[in-house]
């Protein structure tokens, strides 16, 4: 029986979890959980996830949320899985325990919070918080620095890797994330950290094809907004 | 060699290490890095832990910082620690991994949003952010509500466990912060909530005398703070009266 992956390819853990499922075969089923028509708060998928969130997995009758636990959970469980995506090393893993760890309130928060406050005060659906704003930028350029001069400081891959873990994707994903602000922003903000940059194309390149077809959903949004941001200032330029 | 435990006893994640090897009798030298004089950006800490937080460890030549991955390296390295605390069953272990996961950005996120900018902020003499601080109680409440209904309703302890894990100690090692808080707002915040105050006895009944024996200086802070507050207000309301 397939593993039932809940998700919306808008949501970066999302993409993490089913890219990671298909560079390693893994037979499943994708579900989509559509965030932007709020389908993670109806009472089907509060069955599968009460904190309605995605993604989350149904492999026989077990139900797991969180990504990272989805993540780990899906090398453990499926034998054919390369061990360089979750080594049993000891060390190894537990310096991936701490990137993932860290992920949450630094990278994720940052990257998230600024994407989040930038497209809606940009989209007039959402009062703007400049604050906000700022303060999100601050912790993502602070993460940033960290990758560049830590993480990645051993390897072409986290934490000293000459192969990718599941840390890599799940990071990765949530850069790509800052594909949705402007051109002239996602330039300014990744442009200085330059092993990063080239992190995040060794990670395409040991996911091809799966990557870019994963995110195909993320350039179409990304497109669209571009756009209605040059309408809405061509508009505003002519009052 | 002795496990080298660097942290600071006032710092949620650093006690929840420090009971969990003390209760599985992991041969430990804890070195406090004072995070009230700033010691955490000392040139000797930063070779440690270049996040400059606490906890961090040091086994051997193996240097590792974030507490989950400690407590998960320390139940994998020490042969003597009980099964129970990360069981290898891998739909238990899985469980036990999701709570962790979402603890950083709900029950920790809450707390720390809360407890820093209604207590610590203005005792510390740094700017008082109101908003931030009923943000962070909004979390929290929400949290602990989750705690309530899902992840506590299968057992004594998280995610349907009879015993409990390093999640039940990370977690009641978080929910104690809300200690600095004055009597009242602690109360208000907790006391709806009859599954997590139980659930916190429960851990603290499984990793005594260690729990209380950690949570101290904890105390101490607490009642200098509430002795504090309490000034502060004796103040502020012969001020309104003159």
């Amino acid at each position: 029986m397939a593993v039932k992956v809940y998700g919306d390819r808008m949501s970066q853990p999302s993409r993490a979890v089913l890219i990671f499922c298909k560079i390693n075969g893994i037979d499943f089923e994708e579900i989509l959980v559509d965030i932007s028509k709020n389908q993670q708060l109806s009472p089907e998928y509060k069955a599968i996830n009460p904190m309605y969130q995605v993604p989350a997995i149904v492999d026989g009758r077990f139900t797991l949320f969180e990504s990272h636990a989805i993540l780990i959970y899906i090398c453990c469980a499926f034998p054919g899985v390369a061990s360089h995506w979750y080594p049993s090393d000891l060390t190894k893993r537990a310096k991936i325990h701490s990137v993932l760890d860290w992920h949450h309130s630094n990278l994720r928060r940052g990257s998230a919070g600024l994407v989040f406050n930038t497209l809606l005060a940009q989209l007039d659906c959402h009062q703007s918080y400049p604050q906000v704003v700022n303060q999100a930028e601050g912790i993502l350029l602070r993460s940033l620095s960290r990758l560049e001069n830590f993480w990645l400081k051993d390897g072409r891959f986290l934490v000293g890797g000459s192969q990718p873990s599941i840390a890599d994707i799940s990071l990765v994903c949530e850069i790509m994330q800052l594909e949705l602000l402007s051109e002239k922003e996602r330039d300014r903000i990744l442009s200085p950290f330059k092993k990063v940059v080239q992190w995040i194309e060794d990670t395409k390149i040991a996911t091809a094809p799966y990557f870019d077809e994963v995110h195909g959903v993320l350039f179409k949004a990304q497109k669209r907004f571009r756009e209605r941001i040059k309408t809405q200032s061509n508009l505003k330029a002519k009052l | 060699m002795a496990l080298k435990v660097y942290a600071d006893r006032m710092s949620q994640p650093s006690r929840a290490v420090l009971i969990f090897c003390k209760i599985n009798g992991i041969d430990v030298e804890e070195i406090r890095v004072d995070i009230l004089k700033n010691k955490q950006y000392s040139p000797e800490y930063k070779a440690i832990n270049p996040m400059r937080r606490v906890p961090a460890i040091v086994d051997g030549r193996f240097k590792l910082f974030e507490s989950h991955a400690i407590l998960i390296y320390i139940c994998c390295a020490f042969p003597g620690v009980a099964s129970h605390w990360y069981p290898s069953d891998l739909f238990k272990r899985s469980k036990i991994h999701s709570v962790l996961d979402w603890h950083h950005s709900n029950l920790r996120r809450g707390t720390v949003g809360l407890v820093f900018n209604t207590i610590l902020a203005p005792l510390n003499g740094f700017p008082s952010n109101p908003q931030a601080a009923k943000e962070g109680e909004k979390l929290l409440t929400r949290s602990l509500s989750k705690l309530e209904d899902f992840w506590l309703k299968d057992g004594r302890f998280l995610v349907g466990s009879s015993q409990p894990s390093i999640a039940d100690i990370s977690l009641v090692c978080e929910i104690m912060q809300l200690e600095l808080l004055s009597e009242e707002d602690h109360d208000r915040i907790l006391s709806p909530y009859k599954k997590v105050v139980q659930w916190i006895e429960d851990t603290k009944s499984a990793t005594a005398p260690h729990f209380d024996e950690v949570h101290g200086i904890l105390f101490k802070a607490q009642k200098r703070f509430r002795e504090r507050m309490a000034t502060e207000s004796v103040k502020n309301e012969v001020k309104s009266k003159l």
